[in-house]
């Protein structure tokens, strides 16, 4: 059977990739395994594109967004597995951060009451004359760009006016809050905990917080690669949903913790991951918090692709982009996240679906029938709307 | 636009970098520049407002360059990713050699093919030439290594030089292992013997 190129960045969410390989899963379907880090998801993309990987992790949003030729020339992509849910934090930097208290008298308790603080904060700049507030993305395709979104909304904030925001890469985010280019962020671990830890910035939301299920990162092939390859993806699927389980597992947290952190894989001490796989987070210099489904792998319809969320997706991109939404583009959408695929792969057809495939803690409700309404109550900047 | 397109190379290897440039200038491109930033690189590139940008692909700053696609406060002109969909193995020769363009509106394909494949060339280059600066270091530290050993051995064992040398190629043929690695096994006994 021919080696498989797996591409991934070094991050915790490649915990199912790289599992599945260390675990012996792989080795045990017959499956040959070359797991190649990269620095970038342009990187990932074009190498997955032109056939220099056979499959890789990527942003669940890119995989969209490649598929319907935003940003790109329009390569259609197949999405059998979703990787995780959640996993990131917004972080702000400590100046600001000190002001979100003084405003509120107290450290902010929920992620609304910390967005309103922010609301005041950034109407008192607008008055007297100082630069927007920047934050730091991953890409501009991403489910952080969204979190960030969706959490300022919560405050009355308009994302597109208000406020500004670049995409950074998750090595270079502590040094930008540092030196002032950003003043917040929305990233995966270990960059929020290393901001804290350097005294640079607070975490004031978890991404789990805004939305319970989002799909974060994803597994993407070609979609000639499903035909030509069908097999050997299946195989790989099962081996993903064995490493799912097996990663998701807190007995086995101290393990996965020591197999990411190596050299090959994210390079980092053990206990950086442990903190992020146990969800326990310092999230300032004097407190710690922690939340049971800070990062998922398996479980609530993580790994099996739901459609739905593909349509979601693409809302939110359209949104971004401030374009307007087509049905036409929605069902390519659709397409992109294959549930077929990963049913025939891993025998497991009979999961029930989910009513609410995204779990949004505020804001308007989404129905995957309705793009449109979703997206109108969504741009309507609120009079900070209750939480559901 | 003038006549000549103006070239913006991001990439924080220095001796890469300046390979790059010659090779363009020596093509003809004058208007070439080098940017090494890591924090606040799109203001960076709204100064120097290029016509093309190279960027090599070990930088995670390509992600920051993919903002660029979209509708920016920050950028002048509209700028895209250089694909040449008539030409798929000139796209994965770029990606293989570790480098990737980005051009902005209305320039003329082929002059920035022709900028690519300068660059793509480049990039082959500085990896050779790194390549066999790495065999050349490794072969000195070899050659270094299996005289310290031949040394060891004649000293221990009164061999002649030649005799030292045959008893350490057998044992390399043996076990299957490099001249220089039981060498280095030879010379690492010894000192845990002193």
């Amino acid at each position: 059977m021919k080696n498989l190129r797996i591409g991934f960045i070094p991050l915790i969410d490649a915990a199912i990739p790289i599992a599945a390989l260390e675990c012996g899963f792989a080795e045990r379907e017959g499956l040959e395994i070359s797991l190649v880090r990269e620095t970038s998801w342009a990187n990932i993309r074009d190498k997955l594109v032109h056939g220099l990987f056979d499959a890789s992790h990527m942003l669940a949003p890119l995989a969209v967004a490649t598929s319907l030729g935003i940003g790109n020339a329009g390569v259609p992509l197949a999405v059998p597995f979703g990787l995780n849910a959640n996993g990131n934090c917004i972080t702000l930097a400590s100046r600001l951060y000190r002001a979100l208290e003084e405003v509120l008298g107290h450290p902010p308790q929920d992620p609304r009451q910390a967005a309103r603080a922010l609301k005041r904060i950034i109407d008192r700049r607008k008055l007297s004359g100082e630069p927007p507030i920047t934050f730091g993305v991953v890409f501009p395709f991403s489910v952080h760009a969204i979190i960030v979104r969706h959490w300022l909304r919560l405050g009355g904030i308009d994302p597109y006016n208000d406020v500004q925001f670049q995409v950074v890469p998750p090595p270079f985010m502590v040094t930008n809050l540092s030196e002032g280019v950003i003043e917040g962020c929305c990233v995966g671990e270990p960059w929020n905990s290393r901001a804290v830890e350097s005294g640079v910035g607070s975490i004031v939301v978890f991404g789990a917080e805004i939305a319970r299920s989002a799909p974060d990162k994803v597994l993407a092939l070609r979609d000639e690669t499903v035909s030509a390859q069908g097999d050997a993806i299946h195989r790989l699927l099962k081996t993903y949903s064995q490493a799912a389980r097996w990663c998701q597992d807190g007995d086995n947290h101290a393990n996965l913790a020591h197999m990411l952190a190596q050299p090959q894989y994210l390079n980092v001490a053990p206990k950086t991951v442990m903190n992020a796989l146990s969800g326990t987070l310092a999230i300032n210099r004097t407190a710690t918090r922690a939340m049971t489904d800070f990062l998922s792998f398996e479980g609530d319809n993580i790994n099996r692709p739901d459609p739905r969320k593909a349509r979601w997706l693409y809302a939110e991109i359209a949104t971004g982009l401030r374009g307007t939404l087509a049905e036409d583009q929605a069902q390519k959408a659709a397409s992109v996240f294959r549930p077929d695929i990963f049913d025939a792969a891993t025998g497991n057809n009979s999961l029930p679906e989910s009513a609410d495939p995204i779990g949004l803690k505020f804001g308007p409700a989404f129905d995957s029938g309705d793009l449109q309404a979703y997206v109108d109550a969504l741009t309507q900047v609120p009079p900070a709307s209750d939480g559901r | 636009m003038t006549d000549q397109a103006s070239i913006l190379i991001i990439d924080v290897n220095h001796a890469r970098a300046a390979i790059i440039q010659d090779g363009l200038r020596e093509a003809g491109h004058v208007h070439v520049r080098w940017l090494n930033e890591t924090s606040n690189l799109l203001r960076h590139i709204a100064d120097i407002d290029p016509d093309v940008i190279i960027i090599d692909l070990e930088s995670p700053n390509r992600d920051v360059l993919e903002q660029m696609f979209q509708v920016s406060r920050l950028v002048k002109r509209p700028v895209a990713m250089f694909v040449d969909q008539s030409d798929a193995t000139a796209m994965q020769d770029a990606m293989v050699a570790g480098v990737s363009a980005y051009v902005v509106d209305g320039l003329r394909k082929d002059r920035v093919k022709h900028i690519l494949d300068m660059c793509i060339l480049r990039f082959n280059v500085f990896s050779r030439l790194q390549d066999e600066l790495h065999e050349a270091k490794t072969a000195l530290a070899d050659r270094k290594v299996i005289e310290r050993a031949k040394g060891i051995l004649m000293a221990a064992k009164s061999l002649s030089e030649q005799e030292a040398y045959v008893l350490m190629r057998k044992a390399a043929m043996d076990q299957k292992r490099r001249l220089a690695e039981i060498a280095r096994a030879i010379v690492t006994a010894e000192g845990m013997l002193k």
